[in-house]
């Protein structure tokens, strides 16, 4: 089996360790980071993500396979920086205001960025200034935001305020999801796409920056 | 079953991933269809039912599915919050609480552990979990062992009251000088398909604190017994229909096609696997992250979880 077919099929199994070492060796034979990342790293959890949208994975399991990729990819990140190799979009995530829940923010992170994205994952409980300011500061071209509470899911609506108070709005797609939302509600507050779980997110999202 | 009447199934299994599985099972096929505050319009009513789940060995391998609605991680740190008030800091203050529905505050109205360990009556904080230990050290056979989450006056108004009602645990001799801790424990409502099984790994990892604790006070060995899991309403939310059923037409699996493509191997862990990520999942979550991201947590809860790390970190400690 070529080297790359072996990173892949590591990720899929979640085999961290095994990752790095095959990373580690690619370099070695002189294959670049980027090779690595498209044909290794991305390949991989392409397959988790396609088997998670499925049903064929479980979440802990993509999660699992997320921390394998974590690892081949910390070892390139530096290579891949030097090579000045662009990610294919950046996205701003983060679960709004009040809200402590980050599961489905963070399985939608980790799949999108095995899929070549970068991720600036602003975390949970995220106030409107703060998505504004990494939206501007890293010239991103989505925001994601989550939530989990119908009580919480209200700031969405004051994000995407903030974000055309900013004249920010036209610059970048928006996206939501969580328990709660609804398409009605997605096109009540004028965002960009609805997904009702991280899987559809994932398709959503690259049909939205592609 | 006359009409309008809910039914009242009954699980047993050996392990936890076992009893998961039938029960999700028997919801599915037997549960009445019915409406929660928590459906939205357009979702189809829940299947539910009241439900009995025996695990007559919550410790036995493999204890860990592979389907609930976290990372490993994520679990761990809920782990830690139900045994060691983790999140007890995250509770919002009593006259927010007391303003029902009407309070912005988004943070929580309780934990597990706050109305276990610091019950509050009137102007008591009583540690139930601690009068439980000392009751069955005292007499084992006692029925009076129990700890109770319900507050009838901060309760009723809120949005998310408790699940988790009651909690009971009585002792028997194991024949052979040694006592096993039978533990009961009851819920006024349940989401069996993205709940009950983190729920019941932080509530038996609960039992097995209280077991080891009632045996210190004992000096006698006190083993982990048999698990009762009572829920009035044990349910699956209209809206997971769609992951259940699966859709043939665009080559998604059914939940049940999905166990059924797999061995119960396959579809499980063992706790020696799940350790190293409970330690640290290497991706932000686990017990050494929330250690180093969660610096509002207080020193003697802090403490208290970094003692489970070092214990963790040896061989014979079982997640």
């Amino acid at each position: 089996m070529e080297i790359y077919a072996q990173i892949a099929d590591e990720i899929v199994k979640g085999q961290a360790d095994s990752v790095k070492e095959l990373v580690n060796r690619a370099l070695s034979e002189n294959i670049s980071a980027e090779d690595i990342l498209n044909n290794g790293l991305v390949a991989g959890m392409n397959v988790v993500s396609e088997k998670f949208k499925n049903n064929e994975f479980f979440i802990p399991e993509v999660l699992v396979s997320a921390r394998a990729m974590t690892a081949g990819l910390n070892i390139i990140n530096p290579l891949l920086a030097e090579a000045n190799v662009k990610a294919k979009g950046k996205v701003v995530i983060g679960t709004v205001k009040g809200d402590l829940h980050d599961i489905g923010k963070n399985i939608v992170g980790m799949m999108l960025q095995g899929a070549g994205y970068e991720i600036v994952d602003l975390g949970a409980d995220v106030p409107k200034e703060k998505f504004i300011e990494f939206t501007q500061k890293e010239e991103a071209n989505m925001v994601g935001m989550s939530a989990l509470l119908t009580t919480t899911m209200i700031y969405m609506k004051e994000v995407i305020q903030g974000l055309k108070d900013a004249g920010l709005r036209d610059k970048v797609k928006v996206i939501i999801g969580g328990a709660p939302v609804t398409q009605a509600y997605a096109d009540q507050i004028e965002a960009d796409g609805y997904a009702p779980d991280a899987a559809s997110a994932i398709d959503l999202a690259k049909d939205l920056l592609d | 079953m006359l009409a309008g009447q809910i039914p009242i199934l009954s699980v047993e299994a050996d392990t936890i991933p076992r009893a998961y599985e039938q029960a999700i099972k028997e919801v599915w096929e037997k549960g009445i269809s019915i409406r929660t505050e928590y459906d939205r319009p357009e979702d189809p009513p829940s299947r539910d039912a009241t439900v009995i789940i025996v695990v007559h060995e919550p410790f036995a391998q493999p204890r860990f599915h592979r389907s609930f609605a976290d990372g490993l991680g994520g679990l761990a740190e809920y782990v830690m919050e139900v045994v060691h008030g983790a999140h007890d800091y995250w509770v919002k203050p009593l006259d927010e609480i007391l303003k029902g529905k009407e309070s912005k505050d988004t943070r929580w109205t309780y934990t597990y552990h706050g109305r276990l360990f610091q019950y509050r009556v009137e102007d008591q904080v009583i540690d139930q979990v601690d009068a439980m230990i000392h009751k069955l050290a005292q007499t084992g056979y006692t029925r009076r062992a129990q700890a109770i989450t319900w507050n009838p006056k901060l309760d009723p108004p809120t949005e998310d009251p408790p699940c988790l009602q009651r909690m009971w645990g009585r002792l028997c001799e194991d024949g052979e000088g040694g006592y096993v801790f039978n533990m009961n424990t009851h819920w006024r409502s349940r989401d069996l398909f993205k709940a009950w099984f983190e729920n019941v790994i932080a509530i038996t990892t609960l039992m097995r604190a209280i077991a080891e604790r009632i045996e210190k006070k004992m000096r006698a060995p006190v083993r982990v017994g048999r698990y009762a899991d009572i829920c009035d309403s044990l349910h699956i939310y209209g809206s997971y229909f769609r992951e259940i059923e699966g859709d043939p037409e665009k080559g998604i699996k059914s939940f049940f096609e999905k166990l059924e493509s797999r061995s119960f191997e396959e579809r499980t862990w063992h706790s020696g696997f799940v350790k190293p990520y409970f330690i640290d999942d290497g991706l932000g979550k686990g017990l050494k992250p929330m250690l180093e991201r969660e610096t509002e947590m207080p020193a003697e809860v802090r403490q208290a979880i970094d003692k489970e790390l070092r214990s963790m970190e040896k061989d014979d400690y079982i997640v």
